[in-house]
């Protein structure tokens, strides 16, 4: 589903990422680890069409996005859905409107703005089925600041869901929230991925996590990719690896490419 | 300086020099006002009343706890309306002229305030649009955007009062000319709010909703305003509250809201009628400020 | 219906509505529409034949009086505009910047001086300390009714506004400078105080409990705490002040003060529109002068507190 092929990305003289080579393709969970800086986010940001490559080509779903016009361009965002690290939800809505936002790339302004004011019936009842499966459905009508850290997650994770994608990207879910929650969201994460055959992306820094969830692992390092292979297969010098700030590493396994 | 001196010698140097700042800060703003005193010839010789000033000031606030129920005057023509009852409707005109001054004001101030914020010029992080959209971009949106500031500056340096002035010459004694004369000022300061709040709201969600596929319009009017409203409409209350003070005066020039009574009766030595307005437009200042503060307390939570 | 829709209704019945405020914004929409049917506005008139006229006949007396009957010519305009502000321009220019001055500095220390009776945290029988009882209570009595009255005080001095004042001031105190001075200062006063106090209540208290605890007395604790925690923010409210009370300085001329207010009034009087209309346009430059200076204090403040 996504192909990149030697994708770079820099921001004037600074550069994000560099030289990627990945394939996942659709139905597969994939788990990204690295240091923060080390380019999870703007992978991110590549895979769910919002930056273009600077250098090399990025193909989702087989388009090329150097070639696609912005139009098309948002036609492939609205295919992939995103969970914010910080969540991005409006804090006075209620959560049935900030899930309700999830559809705006499908509709046009018109009908946006008539979805989010006046939902029709429909869409109030697959909302509701989405909060069901994350475990909040009678939080419907709540306002949003209302809900713990772990329950406005599961909204931020609904309105991703409402968009019907056929991926879903999740940039660090487990940062600001404790362990045990932590462990839920990522559950919940790739059980709902499973079930629907979504392409998962999740970007961790807790490798146990990572271990535990995702057959296949990314390592992440300084903009390069260090390692992504299954994750029985990867070895406990190469995730200290990432970790290392700077300093050249012993075995050559670490800085392999695929 | 009384409590500090002693713990002066033991304090870092940094706090040491920024209380010397401070202290340096108020001297001067100290020695400004003390100008400004001089310049205007003020002695506090000119603070104490003379005879006559001494009268009326005893006479005016010894009725501040007695105002009055009924008219002073000796002689009242049959059908007038009741003291208080006719209080209530100066304060209603007072109310109704503020809330049409407004009601023009905010229209202008979202218009201006669009215009005059950068939020709109965003482009998309992916770029992709055509060379004609760039062009737009750069040439013709700083155009706009630089002619509205100016436009708003002018609205806004003019007092309300003043264009109360100006448009009474122009067309005498109008009730649009003082809804009008209000909302010019105020039309520019909200404008000049907006634009600021605007420009300063949080992106996250903004970005969020371009990230699912959303167009600018709809990033901008659902992910972007959503963000600053709320502040926005604070704001936008409390300057009604001001509305409403602007609007009292203007009775001074003839216009039947509260300063005209106030006026009117204080020529007349009806003292006590004086502060039976004077409580009202009190009473009304003093609700308006409960009511901002308590939506602002609501939405906040 | 289906199971999940009655769950869903069943919801949205019980969802938290803020009665309060769908009310206020239904009574605030209503009135600033049905003030428009109210208020006698007579828009149609507004655009008659006899405003239209009376419109282009004002227009043409804003020309300025020695080019009325010829094309324009710049050294008369300069002339003209010089012999203006020779004769009351500059003076009057002076004397509001004066005044304006004068309040502000007055307001704001009286301001930051009443701030500290009206802040609960200051006024409670254990200052800064959060009181979990209300043991001492006679005390607490008094010290209560003071901070109430202190903010009767500034809430009567803010809710009337300053022309008003002027207005009461001139008829005790005479036609100097000091009614003007006087009645900004007491507005800004009630203005000051109040902002000063919601700062000195919002301010990081366990600082000033920590004070508190070494056995600091309220003055001790405000001048070695409270005062350099509080003041940048003050002197943020006090040049933001300062400009409204430039353009209110302007105005309250008309009341018979000597300020440009005083000046934009005789002429209008006199119906030399061009007169009137030059000084408005002085006065606006005062004002966006005085939006400047405050502007850059209160960049200078923010980035060196």
């Amino acid at each position: 589903m996504f192909h990149l092929n030697g994708a770079s990305v820099t921001y004037g003289s600074t550069v994000a990422l560099d030289s990627i080579n990945l394939q996942i393709r659709p139905g597969e969970a994939v788990g990204f680890v690295g240091l923060s800086g080390a380019g999870k986010t703007t992978l991110f940001r590549l895979l769910n069409g919002m930056v273009r490559p600077t250098r090399g080509t990025v193909q989702v779903n087989g388009n090329s996005l150097a070639s696609l016009s912005l139009e098309e361009l948002r036609q492939v965002r609205a295919q992939i859905g995103f969970v914010h690290q910080d969540l991005s939800l409006i804090p006075n809505l209620r959560v049935l409107h900030n899930v309700l936002a999830g559809r705006l790339g499908r509709l046009s302004l018109w009908q946006g703005a008539r979805t989010l004011l006046f939902p029709p019936r429909s869409c109030v009842n697959e909302v509701y089925e989405i909060l069901q499966r994350v475990g909040i459905p009678e939080k419907l009508y709540q306002r949003t600041d209302r809900l713990s850290g772990g329950q406005r997650q599961r909204v931020a994770i609904a309105r991703a869901l409402f968009q019907r994608p056929k991926g879903l990207l999740a940039d660090e879910p487990v940062s600001s929230v404790d362990p045990a929650r932590a462990r839920s969201a990522v559950s919940l994460l790739t059980q709902i991925s499973r079930e629907e055959g979504l392409t998962l992306c999740v970007s961790l820094h807790n490798l146990e996590l990572a271990r535990e969830f995702f057959p296949r692992l990314v390592g992440l390092r300084k903009g390069r990719i260090a390692f992504d292979r299954a994750t029985e297969e990867v070895k406990e010098e190469e995730f200290q690896s990432l970790y290392d700030l700077g300093a050249a590493n012993g075995g050559g396994t670490s800085d392999r490419e695929e | 300086m009384g409590g500090t001196s002693g713990a002066d010698s033991i304090q870092p140097v940094s706090l040491r020099r920024g209380m010397g700042l401070r202290r340096i800060l108020i001297l001067i703003i100290l020695g400004a006002g003390l100008w400004a005193f001089i310049q205007l010839n003020l002695t506090p010789a000119d603070l104490i009343p003379n005879p006559g000033g001494l009268q009326v000031a005893g006479k005016f606030f010894s009725r501040a706890l007695s105002p009055a129920l009924t008219y002073e005057a000796e002689f009242v023509p049959a059908n007038t309306q009741p003291l208080l009852w006719k209080a209530i409707q100066a304060a209603g005109t007072t109310v109704v002229f503020a809330a049409a001054a407004m009601s023009l004001a905010l229209v202008a101030g979202l218009i201006l305030g669009f215009l005059a914020s950068t939020a709109w010029w965003v482009g998309d992080p992916a770029g992709g649009r055509s060379a004609t959209v760039v062009f737009l971009r750069r040439s013709v949106a700083p155009i706009i955007y630089g002619s509205t500031r100016v436009l708003i500056t002018l609205m806004r340096s003019v007092h309300e009062l003043l264009w109360a002035v100006l448009l009474l010459a122009a067309f005498g004694l109008s009730h649009l000319s003082a809804a009008v004369a209000i909302a010019i000022p105020f039309g520019g300061t909200l404008a000049k709010i907006f634009a600021e709040m605007i420009d300063e709201a949080p992106r996250d969600v903004a970005e969020a909703y371009r990230g699912s596929g959303a167009s600018s319009t709809q990033v901008y009017l659902l992910g972007l305003l959503p963000r600053a409203l709320p502040d926005m409409i604070a704001y936008a209350f409390y300057r009604f509250e001001c509305a409403l003070r602007s609007s009292a005066i203007l009775g001074f020039f003839g216009y039947p809201t509260l300063g005209f009574f106030i006026a009117a009766s204080f020529e007349n030595l009806h003292y006590g009628e004086v502060w039976t307005y004077l409580y009202t437009l009190f009473f009304l200042v003093t609700v308006v400020d409960w009511w901002s503060g308590a939506l602002r307390k609501r939405f906040a939570v | 219906m289906s199971h999940l829709e009655l769950e869903i209704q069943s919801l949205y019945r019980q969802r938290p509505r803020n009665h309060f405020v769908i009310w206020s914004g239904a009574l605030l929409l209503t009135l600033m529409i049905s003030s428009w049917f109210i208020g006698d506005f007579h828009i149609s008139d507004f655009l008659s034949e006899r405003h239209l006229t009376n419109l282009s006949r004002f227009l043409g007396e804003l020309v300025p009086h020695p080019m009325h009957d010829q094309p324009f010519s710049l050294t008369l305009t300069i002339g003209w505009v010089g012999e203006l502000l020779w004769e009351n321009g500059l003076a009057a220019t002076g004397v509001t910047l004066a005044i304006s001055v004068a309040a502000i500095v007055l307001a704001g220390s009286l301001g930051a001086l009443f701030s500290l009776p009206a802040a609960r945290n200051f006024m409670a029988p254990d200052p800064f300390v959060a009181s979990l009882s209300e043991s001492r209570q006679g005390w607490g009595l008094l010290w209560s009714a003071a901070m109430w009255g202190t903010r009767a005080f500034l809430i009567f001095a803010r809710a009337i506004p300053e022309y008003l004042w002027a207005f009461l001031f001139l008829a005790i105190l005479g036609p100097t400078a000091a009614p003007a001075v006087l009645a900004l200062a007491l507005h800004n006063l009630g203005i000051l105080g109040k902002l000063g106090a919601e700062v000195v209540e919002n301010t990081e208290s366990s600082g000033l409990s920590a004070l508190r605890g070494l056995g600091a007395s309220r003055l001790q604790i405000s001048l070695a705490g409270l005062f350099p925690l509080t003041f940048s923010r003050f002197l943020l409210f006090f040049f933001y002040r300062w400009e409204t009370c430039v353009r209110e300085a302007t105005v309250l001329g008309m009341l018979g003060i000597v300020s440009l207010g005083y000046w934009i009034q005789d002429a209008r009087a006199r119906n030399h529109y061009d007169e009137m209309f030059f000084l408005v346009l002085l006065g606006a430059f005062l004002v966006l002068i005085g939006d400047l200076i405050s502007a850059l204090a209160r960049e200078i403040v923010r980035r060196y507190s």
